[in-house]
């Protein structure tokens, strides 16, 4: 129902129709008929596809011998959908595993994030959180016998103080402008800015910041989780960022890259950083080609690998001493 | 006859079955639904129980000793294809809608909601939701929820070793899905990242050791994994990063007049612990023990 295929006009496969219509029949045989308008935004089935599935398909359902009252009766009238004679669809299918753990997980998501957010711990032991009830019937239906499935998974969107998300949500709820310390771990910058903030998006288990910045006079993506001080101004935000798909997140919109050889010890950094390719030798030796978002990240990468990695290529931007360079520096805070 | 009615009516036939049927007996039933032809018959009939399976509805197998010779016999047993009437109220509904409207799982929200009865838009509005967070998706996820819920034993291969385990927890952290339950190999508490999981997860009967807490990935600090007495090591990061320092080392530490702080950490794996220290490059030193400075002195001497 996320996907909102009803609104993108993206065609549905037979499967995903047929799971839908699994679900429309019932739905309609227990409210006595329902509006088309209503069954397509609650099931998010394109109204032209269901009005066809309807009468084009499910009206010349039925089993042997096919007689009338062996036949399922659609019947549509001034918008009203009314279904009779479905008996054997007349119950909704039970859920799959894969589709009870999805819900699952969306909704141990929410329920992380309304903990997080000064709700009562109270309302969840009573029952009266409608999330809860939902979770813990969810769980039911993947093989539980009575116990909740709320301690059995969680979901953690990022590690940011909760003060300061709370504050940031409050800022971009009133369009105001912050302005924040924010340390730049690609730069390696301790710098301040002022921000008008536009959106708040866990990526891969960290918080962003999405907004425009009036130090670029760009739109920039800050890590929650390096933010520093945070003030939340009077001032009113002044830039308007166009709603719609997050901007990328990828290794594509970095245009830097270097080639590091990774002895086998130190192989797990090709799985663990963006990395564009890999060659893999004999001798388990592998050749990662990194996207270099800041020269300070590669710097780090490097001391931290010491002799299990060796920058075998590098753009021409970045210092092929680099690692030497680095070490020499932060060696001159012991010889003090 | 199109395929989408075909499926319908195919679904139709096995829930009005009061006994298993034959794929040739459906056939009949289903008058002029499926070509004449008998392979081209057998292929569109397998596909189509592959198309059902696949959105769950549970086809049933057993084998028609009364036919001569036997074959197999096909039915949807109407209990397994409700399943447990869960009854979920509106309200309940509307929240999983905006969960799934939230928070956007890789591969989609799948068809659960319509199953359920589908969800009134929330609050009679149409405007979508902005999402506010994004979570990668595997196969193994719902075996693993399942048997964490179901307290049912899996196995597994990971790192090319096959692992018997009793799964306890599901942790999405850092972007990573990590699930936290017993080794029944090993007897031992572990974790294990759900992206590494080589194949399929096959499910192994009853758990039968108690559930524990385990290691909890939300507070996982690498340097305080390892075995034997842990040292304490005493870490001096700059004003610049010192929040963010304590952050990540989940202490407080001291802070010194000069907005510097000092924080304690009990390391177990001092390679760990090296690659901590050197995320704040220039900006922080280690302070004691001596042999831990020495050390960090020497990697350091080594590279320069």
């Amino acid at each position: 129902m996320t996907s909102a295929a009803a609104a993108n006009g993206a065609k549905l496969s037979v499967t995903e129709r047929m799971a839908r219509l699994l679900g429309v029949v019932p739905w309609v045989v227990k409210q006595g008929g329902a509006h088309l308008d209503d069954i397509a935004a609650r099931f998010d089935y394109p109204r032209e596809q269901l009005l066809e599935d309807l009468t084009q398909r499910l009206f010349f359902v039925g089993v042997h011998p096919f007689t009338p009252d062996t036949l399922i009766d659609v019947h549509i009238s001034d918008g009203i959908v009314d279904i009779q004679y479905a008996d054997w669809f007349s119950q909704p299918m039970r859920l799959t595993s894969e589709e009870a753990t999805r819900l699952l997980a969306a909704g141990r998501t929410v329920l992380d994030m309304a903990q997080g957010r000064g709700s009562q711990p109270g309302d969840h032991e009573s029952g009266a959180d409608p999330l809860v009830r939902a979770l813990t019937k969810l769980s039911l239906s993947l093989g539980s016998e009575g116990a909740s499935a709320v301690d059995r998974i969680d979901v953690c969107l990022g590690q940011a103080p909760a003060e300061t998300l709370d504050d940031l949500r409050r800022a971009i709820d009133l369009r105001r402008q912050i302005e924040i310390e924010y340390y730049s771990q690609g730069r390696d910058q301790m710098t301040s800015r002022a921000v008008d903030p536009a959106r708040l998006l866990s990526h891969d288990g960290a918080w962003y910041l999405f907004g425009w910045c009036h130090r670029a006079g760009a739109e920039r993506v800050f890590r929650v989780d390096r933010i520093g001080a945070l003030t939340v101004t009077d001032s009113v935000a002044q830039v308007d960022l166009p709603v719609g798909p997050a901007p990328s997140l990828s290794v594509d919109s970095v245009d830097r890259s270097a080639t590091i050889r990774l002895a086998p010890p130190a192989a797990w950094a090709a799985d663990y950083y963006p990395v564009r390719q890999r060659t893999y030798h004999a001798d388990g030796t592998v050749d990662a080609v990194f996207a270099v978002a800041g020269e300070s990240w590669l710097a780090r990468l490097l001391v931290q690998l010491g002799p299990r990695g060796e920058m075998i290529d590098s753009h021409t931007d970045i210092d092929p001493d680099l690692r030497a360079a680095t070490a020499a520096r932060m060696l001159e805070r012991y010889r003090r | 006859m199109d395929k989408f009615e075909r499926l319908l009516n195919l679904a139709a036939a096995l829930l009005n079955a009061s006994h298993p049927l034959s794929a040739n007996e459906l056939r009949e039933r289903m008058a002029g639904a499926y070509a004449t032809d008998k392979t081209a018959f057998r292929r569109m009939f397998e596909r189509d129980k592959a198309d059902l399976r696949a959105i769950g509805v549970p086809i049933e197998v057993s084998t028609l000793y009364r036919l001569d010779p036997p074959v197999e016999g096909y039915r949807i047993p109407s209990g397994q294809y409700a399943g447990r009437d869960l009854r979920f109220e509106p309200d309940e509904l509307a929240v999983l809608h905006l969960a799934t409207n939230l928070v956007r799982l890789e591969g989609g929200a799948g068809a659960g909601l319509a199953r359920l009865g589908g969800a009134a838009p929330s609050g009679g509005s149409t405007e979508p939701v902005e999402a506010v967070g994004e979570l990668p998706f595997h196969d193994s996820l719902s075996k693993l929820v399942a048997a964490a819920i179901g307290r049912r034993a899996v196995s597994f291969a990971y790192r090319d070793t096959e692992r018997q385990v009793e799964p306890w927890r599901l942790s999405f952290h850092r972007g990573h899905w990590y699930l936290v339950g017993w080794d029944v190999d090993q007897s031992t508490e572990r974790m294990f990242r759900v992206d590494r999981i080589d194949g399929e997860v096959t499910e192994r009967g009853p758990a039968v050791n108690p559930v524990g807490q385990g290691p909890d990935p939300r507070t996982l600090k690498p340097w305080e994994f390892g075995t034997g007495e842990p040292v304490e090591a005493r870490v001096l990061v700059d004003a610049d990063q010192a929040g963010w320092a304590c952050h990540r080392a989940g202490v407080d530490g001291e802070r010194r007049p000069d907005g510097s702080v000092v924080i304690t950490l009990q390391v177990r794996d001092t390679a760990a612990l090296r690659s901590f220290v050197v995320e704040f490059l220039e900006h922080a030193e280690v302070l004691e023990p001596q042999w831990l400075r020495d050390e960090f002195v020497a990697w350091l001497e080594a590279l320069a």
